[in-house]
């Protein structure tokens, strides 16, 4: 019982530091699916490398050219040739940044909609660790952190790189003595990086986890508004917020540090090597014998060798931001289901709905046992009612039979099949499940049902409506089947929902029903409705229930009464009031309320 | 959002007053700036002039280093001495320059993530907990979170990404204008004679993608809700094995995200190079006019036509940043937009001027002739009833009655189309919200509990509750026991993380909550719901110890319940169509007893079957 919860996420600071290969890889791996565009983007940021250098060479040659031999025909096509080059410039440039932003945008429209199915992958107990705000806050900024590193960083650094290794070349024919003293700032950018790698991996990583924070803590205020304003909690809650927005804000401080450091060391350790080349190469000169000419030329060209530095750096820390993205995105795509469905599991046929349990052992910790030695057979079209108190295991069966969870011990068979051997969407497919809150999604009241069956007709809609006989139910919202709800339901009463969910449940034909507190919230009025709905729900089909009601239980071809995660009785009613155990003094206990209210006298 | 739809002006306008609010920043921001491109040229001059000495010490023709600030080297220094001396400068220069950088990046920083983001998401989270419910019924919470998070950056990036780089802009084309007229003026207009077309452009392309990019924002909405939607309502998905469908339906979303955006990217992708075309078709103008000037002998080539080139080129390097700046703008712009939409929403319900705070109310309340709507049909009409102190008033009714918008109307969640609600004699409008909230004490058919330890979820109203309030007020409500099972007991940490309550317990620290904060006024909406039979035998006693001495009003079904309400007002369609107590409305007939009678509690003959 001492066990503590598992914590959702990975402190920034426990982390390995970041494999910026392996991230960079995978990231870029993104982008193989849209082989065109990027091939197409390589080509036009190389050419265009080329004609940002040609552009500066072919306006002086225009001007030492013709111009200053005053020849005017010359210079007249002189300038129409170097319009003629813009313009193709230009058009290039075009391309260029096109196929960039939707490189990025493919990448990440990718990255999302393998984030989404893998999320689907994840089973219940996935989603009761970690808060939606979270998972948002996953699909949003840290995937748009990732965008920048594909639009931008390699193809900037394809060009900027280009440009450092072309100057260098130059550089080792002019004078191979300066150009060794200019290499020597390798030593240096390489221990800068790793400096730097280091630090604002962190920096970075605390960055997006606060930020992730903030994002969770406001998702969940606004699901708990209600709750807030009604115990005038604002202040206290802003507070906190506040906190959390301001501790984010210290994170971002620190990143900005880091990054305020190094980028300006990187500028600063490239002039201090043209200083250097300054001394060295006039030294040289002056008692080496060089030619003034060679080293002029040299050290305008070291200044073109170094003018990259800048790029380069803000285009490593943008990476950097954009790998710790990737990082947390991955690890979220990593992250592998509690358990899948086995490789050689099954489709089922249409299910008859016999139903066992055999010697179930389940805990949703480890060490938290709910469930011990649960063992019963439902036939099929039987309706097993389970009874007992709060945390006696009986939704905990329910999650079972619905592979919401598989059993630590012991195993579940539906019509004799393992149900390890079933595939799970095939076998819900058949099962109908109504719980005392249930999701309804935005949107229509029509398309809320129809989620059962999206291939229904409106008209089946309204058919199923009327078997359950709650058509006028439906009309009398304002809009009637067209009735907008928002997220999670809201705009409807929570019996209106029930409506809703019991149709939506019609709505998929169920082979077995599962009706957990189903009628709980509800009121009397319209829980008669539901009450006579039941009946054609669980007509013919196997049915479990979760129920308070008497009259429900009473029903039921079996009762199964829990306690501690055990079956301490079972039977029907009539049998199990005979052997006046358990079930015998819950139902006593109720009679005595019942009879006092039915008999005001 | 709101109805009025504020024009660009208006939210420029707004923009530029937060900015002058950070005035200080940004004018530091801006000096530094100033600092760091003087640093950056005296680097190159000092470098530039190192090259002339050790020329004019090995050339014997060459010109003498024109030293700046009438300063000269000593005659007996060498010109190794010299060129070190020069090397030193840059070196001294260079560093001076790093610090600065440092102290401006940091400064930008400080501006614009630590005070205005910061400062903005407060001043938006205040606002959304005030806002009434009609709000939050109305919008979606993606969209919500959008505006916290993504769109207070866009609003950031207006200060620094656009109003800053203005000015540096405007600052340094000026330097440029002015020295590239002092050379020849003729010549300067005619190379920025495309100067108006591109400013023209500009707002083209502003008026263009401006839409775009909040169509953008919607449709990101969208593809946000649906994910938050599959991940609150995942077990609905895996129920009804409807991943593949909604996988679908995302992906469907995700794609319209990435087809709308390929309209903002060819915008981009038309406007970003002609503007850049336009500004090296100067450099055309000039090779054919300052040719031809300079072919005619009227303008010097060395000093003239290629320090012009330089300029010029310098020139078009900075007018090219006005597609970013242009681009920027019109994103700042979209997300100011609903950023301001959210901070201008009335707040419906709220204190009137010298409002009234009820210490500790008595507990009477009376509905005058109240209505309410939505905005379509009424959903409640013409209430009226009076509730003397400590009195106990049950509502009774089918679905969608309106039994809980009747008791939201207490609180004042929301506030009645029509007719008034009095406490204690005073109409609820002219109390003091927060202090009418304190006396009413809430227990919602749905119980939200937060991320936070049980004991914290319990003193939710009252964060500086002692252990023993906590404990007193969760014996009360019957969860003592079972909070003392859970692995941590009252520390036990729910939510993420955290463990699982069943809807029984989660109700039952719900109803603790309530207690906690000894109400005068107490309102439970269909509180036993969620319990099963054995439980509700146990919370009984401590529902009635909760009512005892308090106002109550109560949704309830059960008869248990009913039968002990003082009043109970039967409601149908938004109208009270029955009042009585339980014995006397079982007498009558009518809904309720029709209700009663058909309802299933008893054994009946069934039950011996």
């Amino acid at each position: 019982m001492s066990q503590k919860p598992r914590t959702a996420e990975a402190e920034p600071g426990q982390l390995p530091p970041l494999e910026f290969l392996r991230l960079f890889r995978r990231v870029f791996s993104y982008t193989a699916r849209y082989p065109g565009v990027r091939a197409r983007l390589f080509v036009v940021v190389v050419l265009r490398a080329a004609q940002l250098s040609i552009v500066t060479w072919a306006l002086a040659a225009v001007i030492n050219g013709p111009i200053t031999h005053g020849d005017w025909p010359g210079t007249l096509l002189g300038a129409l040739g170097f319009l003629a080059f813009i313009l193709f410039t230009q058009v290039t440039f075009g391309f260029r940044i096109y196929y960039a932003l939707r490189l990025g945008e493919g990448a990440i429209r990718d990255l999302r909609r393998d984030t989404f199915a893998h999320l689907q992958q994840m089973t219940a107990g996935f989603f009761q660790q970690m808060k939606a705000g979270r998972l948002i806050n996953r699909m949003t900024s840290d995937v748009e952190a990732i965008r920048a590193g594909v639009q931008d960083v390699l193809f900037i650094c394809i060009v900027n790189g280009g440009q450092m290794v072309f100057t260098g070349i130059i550089l080792a024919f002019t004078d191979w003595v300066l150009f060794l003293v200019a290499l020597a700032i390798a030593p240096v950018l390489w221990w800068v990086n790793l400096k730097y790698r280091t630090l604002a991996s962190d920096g970075q990583r605390r960055t997006s986890e606060s930020f992730s924070r903030v994002t969770a803590s406001l998702a969940e205020s606004i699901d708990g508004i209600r709750v807030t304003q009604g115990f005038v909690r604002q202040e206290v809650n802003a507070a906190q917020f506040q906190g959390l927005v301001s501790d984010h804000s210290r994170n971002v401080i620190y990143n900005s540090r880091i990054n305020a450091t190094f980028l300006p060391l990187l500028e600063f350790s490239a002039q201090v090597f043209i200083a250097l080349l300054l001394v060295v190469g006039s030294w040289r000169v002056l008692h080496g014998g060089a030619s003034v000419g060679t080293i002029i030329q040299f050290l305008f060209m070291a200044s073109v060798f170094f003018d990259p530095f800048r790029v380069l750096g803000t285009q490593y820390s943008l990476l950097v931001t954009s790998l710790v993205g990737a990082e947390r995105v991955f690890r979220l795509l990593d992250r592998a289901p509690d358990w899948t469905d086995a490789p050689e599991a099954t489709g089922i046929d249409k299910i008859r709905g016999h139903v066992e349990f055999r010697d179930v052992t389940f805990g949703y910790t480890p060490r938290q046992r709910v469930l011990n030695g649960v063992s019963f057979t439902a036939e099929p079209g039987q309706m097993v009612a389970l009874v007992g108190h709060t945390g006696s295991g009986k939704s905990s069966i329910i999650n079972l039979l619905t592979k919401a969870y598989l059993p630590d011990c012991g195993e579940v068979f539906i019509d004799g099949r393992e149900i390890r051997s079933i595939r799970s969407d095939a076998l819900r497919a058949q099962l109908g499940l109504v719980q005392q809150q249930n999701f309804l999604f935005s949107g229509t009241i029509m398309d809320n049902i129809r989620f059962a069956r999206p291939e229904a007709s409106d008209l089946e809609v309204i058919k199923a409506t009327k078997a359950l006989n709650f058509l006028d139910l439906i009309e009398a919202l304002p809009n009637g089947f067209q009735t907008l709800v928002g997220e999670g339901g809201s705009g409807l009463s929570v019996g209106q929902r029930q409506v809703v969910c019991f149709t939506r449940a019609l709505m998929a034909r169920p082979r077995i029903l599962i009706l957990d507190e189903a009628t709980s919230a509800i009121d009397t009025v319209t829980e008669r409705r539901l009450q006579q709905a039941l009946e054609l729900l669980l007509a013919g089909r196997t049915s479990f229930v979760v129920a308070h009601r008497l009259s429900t239980i009473q029903r039921a071809d079996q009762i199964l009464v829990l306690a501690k995660g055990q079956i301490v009785e079972r039977g029907t009613h009539a049998e199990l009031l005979v052997r006046r155990g358990v079930y015998a003094g819950l139902h006593e206990r109720f009679l005595t309320n019942t009879a006092a209210e039915r008999d005001p006298a | 959002m709101t109805p009025a739809a504020l024009s660009d002006g208006a939210i420029i306008r707004r923009l530029l007053g937060i900015a002058w609010h950070y005035r200080w920043g940004c004018l530091k921001v801006l000096l530094l700036q100033l600092v760091l491109l003087g640093l950056g040229v005296a680097v190159v001059v000092l470098t530039g002039l190192g090259i002339d000495a050790l020329r004019s010490a090995v050339q014997p023709g060459a010109p003498a280093p024109r030293w700046p600030l009438g300063w000269q080297p000593p005659g007996g220094w060498s010109p190794m001495g010299v060129i070190s001396l020069l090397a030193l400068g840059v070196f001294l220069l260079s560093l001076l320059r790093a610090g600065v950088d440092y102290t401006y990046r940091l400064s930008v920083d400080r501006l614009v993530q630590a005070r205005l983001v910061v400062h903005l998401r407060g001043d938006i989270y205040e606002k959304l907990q005030r806002l009434a419910f009609r709000f939050f019924d109305a919008n979606a919470s993606s969209t919500i979170i959008n505006r916290v998070t993504g769109d207070v950056q866009g609003v950031r990036m207006f200060l620094d990404q656009v109003l800053l780089q203005t000015v540096m802009l405007v600052f340094s084309v000026g330097i440029y204008l002015a020295y590239m007229f002092s050379l020849h003026v003729p010549l300067t207009l005619a190379c920025l004679a495309s100067t108006p077309l591109m400013a023209y452009l500009a707002i083209r392309f502003s008026r263009q993608v401006q839409p775009a990019y909040q169509e953008n924002r919607r449709r990101v909405d969208a593809m946000v809700q649906c994910l938050s939607e599959n991940v609150k309502g995942v077990e609905v998905v895996k129920a009804f094995a409807r991943e593949g469908d909604e996988r679908a339906r995302f992906e469907a979303l995700n794609n319209d995200v990435f087809d709308q955006k390929e309209g903002i990217f060819r915008s981009i992708a038309r406007f970003t190079p002609t503007i850049s075309f336009l500004s090296q078709l100067n450099l055309v103008v000039l090779l054919l006019y300052g040719g031809w000037l300079v072919i005619e002998g009227r303008f010097p080539l060395g000093a003239g036509l290629v320090a012009f080139a330089a300029l010029l080129q310098q020139f078009a390097t900075q007018i090219s940043n006005l597609s970013t700046i242009t681009n920027s703008l019109q994103e700042s712009l979209s997300s100011a937009r609903r950023v301001f939409e959210v901070l201008d929403t009335p707040v419906a319900v709220q204190n009137r001027p010298g409002a009234l705070a009820l210490a500790r109310a008595r507990g009477e309340v009376r509905f005058e002739e109240v209505w309410f709507d939505h905005g379509v049909d009424p959903v409640l009409r013409d209430i009226s009833f009076t509730v003397r102190p400590g009195q106990r008033i049950a509502i009774f009714g089918p679905t969608g009655s309106g039994k809980s918008l009747l008791m939201s109307l207490i609180p004042r969640f929301y506030d009645p189309t029509a007719g008034r609600v009095l406490l204690d004699g005073h109409d609820l409008r002219e109390l003091d919200l927060d202090a009418l909230r304190r006396n009413v004490g809430m227990v919602f058919q749905e119980s939200f509990l937060f991320s936070a330890s049980v004991a914290a979820n319990i003193a939710f109203g009252h964060p500086e509750a002692t252990r023993e309030q906590v404990e007193r007020a969760a014996r009360a409500a019957a969860a003592h026991d079972f909070i003392s099972a859970l692995p941590d007991g009252y520390d036990t940490l729910l939510g993420e993380g955290g463990v699982g309550l069943s809807g029984g317990q989660r109700q039952r620290l719900a109803i603790a909550r309530a207690i906690l904060l000894e109400p005068s006024l107490l309102l439970l909406d269909d509180p036993t719901a969620a319990l099963d039979a054995g439980t509700e035998h146990e919370i009984a006693e401590a529902l009635e110890s909760a009512m005892r001495g308090r106002t109550t009003f109560l949704v309830a079904h059960r008869v248990s319940l009913l039968r002990r309400a003082d009043l109970i007002l039967v409601l149908d369609e938004g109208r009270i169509v029955q009042t009585g107590t339980h014995e006397a409305l079982c007498r009558q007939p009518g809904p309720y007893a029709e209700a009663m009678q058909t309802s299933h509690w008893a054994p009946s003959a069934e039950v011996a079957r």
